[in-house]
């Protein structure tokens, strides 16, 4: 063996060992992001979601009044119109409180209509309402502005959005009311 | 000279009446053109609203919300400022000639739509607010008091829509 072949022969297993350890960065570094990606993607899934929600005020750039679906994804609420989506990190909000009030049945350009019922039957119609959840958050933006959201809930649906928040680092001035024990 | 005599009795009280009449309305006229004088004009080129100060007034955080909500709405819509900031907006700071509107509740009613639209005389909803506008050195350049209230149709919160709009029409008269 002579001194080229010796040399060329370090020059390859030197070669090898460098192979063998950036092979061996690749798998630490892919087994990482498999293992980690895993309980990302798991938090992605909205944990309490309610379709037919009501944005009373609030959404920037989604209109007052618009219908669609609130969920709690990832750490953050959210609110998806057909058009538009607004997000609301749950650290960023400052108080989130419930309230109950009661809806007319009938609304919008039916409601108008029945004004025009002779013999007051519009008022009639105005006597049959259902009860709703108030869902109201206080929140701050990236630049420190302060905002506020009010949604319309169906009875009883606002309690787990505002418990999951709480959850998540969301601050609540009036703490979630503890349901009563059951009397045997 | 019966006549004559009958002519001073009826005409005079006229005339009493009329110059009455002239006095008073030339003195009303006199007191609403000194307040348009007095209502001095203000120059800013934003302004930032801070949230409702309910005080301890019961005003629940949905009515709350809305006005403030509502008052950005309204204020952008005049158009007399350059920006209209946020409260805690931090580009606020180094704005030259900021005013801050401030709303403290005074009083709140809650009516209910059922009741208005069933009986049209009870059940409404109103909401009073001290606005107070300040300037940069915290001096008052504006201090009202403005009542929204929904009578007839429409639901609670739109009570805060016509607060809002009152306190949008102030903004025009006072900027």
């Amino acid at each position: 063996m002579s001194m080229d072949d010796k040399v060329n022969l370090s020059v390859a297993t030197n070669c090898c060992r460098g192979a063998r350890a950036l092979g061996a960065f690749f798998l630490v570094v892919g087994a990482s992001l498999m293992f980690f990606s895993a309980p990302a993607r798991g938090q992605a899934a909205p944990s309490v979601v309610q379709s037919d929600v009501k944005l009373v005020i609030g959404g920037d750039t989604i209109k007052n009044n618009s219908v669609g679906t609130l969920s709690v994804v990832g750490s953050s609420l959210q609110f998806a119109s057909a058009k538009k989506k607004m997000e609301v990190e749950a650290s960023s909000i400052l108080d989130i409180s419930t309230n109950e009030d009661s809806r007319q049945n009938i609304t919008g350009a039916a409601h108008f209509a029945t004004m025009a019922i002779p013999y007051g039957g519009g008022r009639v119609l105005a006597l049959f309402s259902h009860k709703v959840d108030v869902l109201t958050t206080e929140f701050k933006d990236a630049n420190g502005g302060y905002h506020g959201a009010v949604f319309v809930l169906p009875q009883g649906q606002a309690a787990p959005f505002k418990k999951q928040l709480v959850g998540m680092g969301a601050k609540a001035s009036v703490p979630l009311a503890e349901p009563a024990p059951a009397n045997k | 000279m019966r006549y004559h005599t009958r002519a001073v009795t009826v005409i005079f009280p006229l005339v009493v009446a009329c110059a009455l009449f002239l006095m008073v309305g030339s003195v009303c006229g006199q007191t609403s053109s000194g307040e348009s004088k007095s209502a001095q004009k203000f120059s800013a080129s934003s302004i930032q609203i801070e949230p409702t100060d309910a005080g301890d007034v019961p005003v629940p955080a949905e009515f709350r919300m809305a006005v403030y909500e509502n008052l950005i709405t309204q204020i952008e819509k005049t158009g007399k400022f350059q920006h209209v900031y946020r409260s805690g907006d931090k580009d606020a700071a180094s704005a030259p000639d900021l005013v801050t509107l401030h709303t403290t509740a005074k009083s709140f009613t809650k009516g209910s739509q059922k009741k208005r639209e069933v009986t049209t005389v009870s059940g409404s909803t109103s909401l009073i607010l001290a606005v107070h506008i300040t300037d940069h050195a915290g001096q008052t350049l504006v201090d009202r008091d403005v009542q929204g209230k929904v009578r007839f149709l429409g639901e609670n919160l739109r009570a805060t829509y016509d607060f809002s709009k009152k306190v949008a029409n102030i903004v025009r008269e006072s900027f």
